[in-house]
């Protein structure tokens, strides 16, 4: 078959384009990441009680993770195509991280001396950033195989969003059990766990995103 | 001609056309894969000259991913930056499989015993779509051929096999999107 034949055998009845799929497949793949998170959490660790949810911090770790999982998702869905502009999904994920280390020193700053190990340590920091990445390998699995689906062209960076949103996701169903009481712990670990997803993303993009 | 001027003025012919593809009109469809297979020969060519029916095969894979991937075209950019970010994509990933088989070195070293391509418009690639197409899925190749090849409409292929139009269009697209895997193997 020659090329002019090709052109005529995919012309032939085509109809119109369909419309871009990209929300429409990462937002159901992103839900069950994170439903998935949240099973690991309830089954492995134990969901907080009633009462954690009228505390602050509760909600400054959800708030974060969610921010950070819909900056990330944006940023993914731009790399989902061959061209897009990638500069203010990109400067909304690094805000949304920014702001939250910014949140981390203030609060690191206000803690009295003698609390201030506790605040950066916490009870779990050793575990915290590798169950947390752990907790969003599913999700990361899923976005990769939708993503490949789509047509990424720019896979490493695809790689980092990728893993980035999973870890975002991630995060939200691990909030629902992480007994941290700390915003500057928040800051550090929860950070390092999504970057540890984000950085799996980045290595295993080139062969997981071929299409 | 400038090679930025050239793709201004491909993107100026390119773009009406594709719009009007992309809402739906065939005849407009064919003559923009036309297009762009001209300038991906062009872009292939340039960048593997060596390798002139190889480059005519990844011409057909990157119409594939065209073909099964324009739902990605975001009508704000220009259809020649999506068009050939597609081909460098698939450039590189033909370098990367390259580069895991075999070494493409060898060809650049077996250099006097290449006869010279020059400049021919051979659209022929080394490998037989139609052979693949064999390859496929009985009900998926079906009805491509019914559709692609004999060019019945979608409601003449469906009384014809008996299936729903909503089948033959899920086999049609399923078989050229397992079609676009096997290109690459």
């Amino acid at each position: 078959m020659d090329t002019n034949q090709l052109i005529s055998v995919l012309s032939r009845g085509a109809g119109p384009a369909p419309a871009s799929s990209v929300p429409s497949r990462l937002i159901p793949v992103s839900a069950a990441g994170f439903l998935v998170s949240v099973l690991l959490s309830a089954s492995l660790i134990g969901l907080l009680s009633a009462e954690s949810f009228t505390l602050l911090i509760t909600w400054v770790k959800l708030g974060y993770a969610l921010a950070l999982a819909i900056a990330a998702g944006l940023l993914t869905a731009a790399l989902a195509k061959p061209v897009s502009r990638l500069d203010r999904p990109s400067k909304t994920l690094l805000a949304v991280v920014g702001a939250m280390l910014l949140i981390g020193l203030v609060s690191f700053a206000l803690v009295p001396d003698n609390e201030k190990s506790a605040a950066v340590f916490g009870q779990t920091w050793r575990s915290c950033s590798w169950i947390l990445m752990a907790f969003s390998l599913p999700a990361l699995l899923g976005i990769l195989l939708v993503l490949r689906t789509l047509a990424p062209t720019r896979l490493r960076q695809a790689g980092w969003a990728s893993g980035f949103l999973a870890g975002g996701l991630g995060a939200l169903g691990y909030a629902l059990a992480c007994p941290e009481s700390s915003p500057t712990f928040v800051a550090i670990w929860y950070t390092l766990g999504i970057f540890l997803t984000g950085l799996i993303g980045r290595m295993i993009a080139p062969i997981a995103l071929r299409w | 001609m400038t090679q930025e001027k050239a793709v201004h003025s491909a993107e100026i012919r390119l773009k009406p056309l594709w719009l009007a593809a992309q809402s739906g009109d065939e005849k407009a469809y064919a003559e923009s894969l036309f297009l762009m297979a001209g300038q991906l020969r062009a872009y292939f060519r340039r960048r593997m000259p060596f390798l002139a029916n190889d480059a005519e095969d990844l011409v057909q894979e990157t119409l594939l991913a065209v073909h099964l991937q324009r739902g990605t075209y975001d009508a704000n950019y220009p259809v020649t930056a999506w068009l050939l970010a597609i081909a460098r994509y698939k450039l590189v990933d033909l370098w990367r499989r390259r580069g895991r088989r075999d070494d493409l070195h060898d060809d650049v070293g077996d250099l006097d015993l290449l006869p010279m391509v020059g400049e021919q418009a051979d659209v022929h690639a080394s490998r037989d779509l139609s052979l693949l197409l064999q390859a496929l899925p009985v009900s998926q190749r079906q009805a491509i051929e019914l559709t692609k090849l004999e060019g019945l409409s979608i409601a003449e292929a469906s009384n014809c096999s008996g299936l729903s139009e909503s089948s033959i269009k899920v086999l049609v697209h399923r078989g050229l999107k397992r079609l676009s895997e096997l290109v690459k193997e």
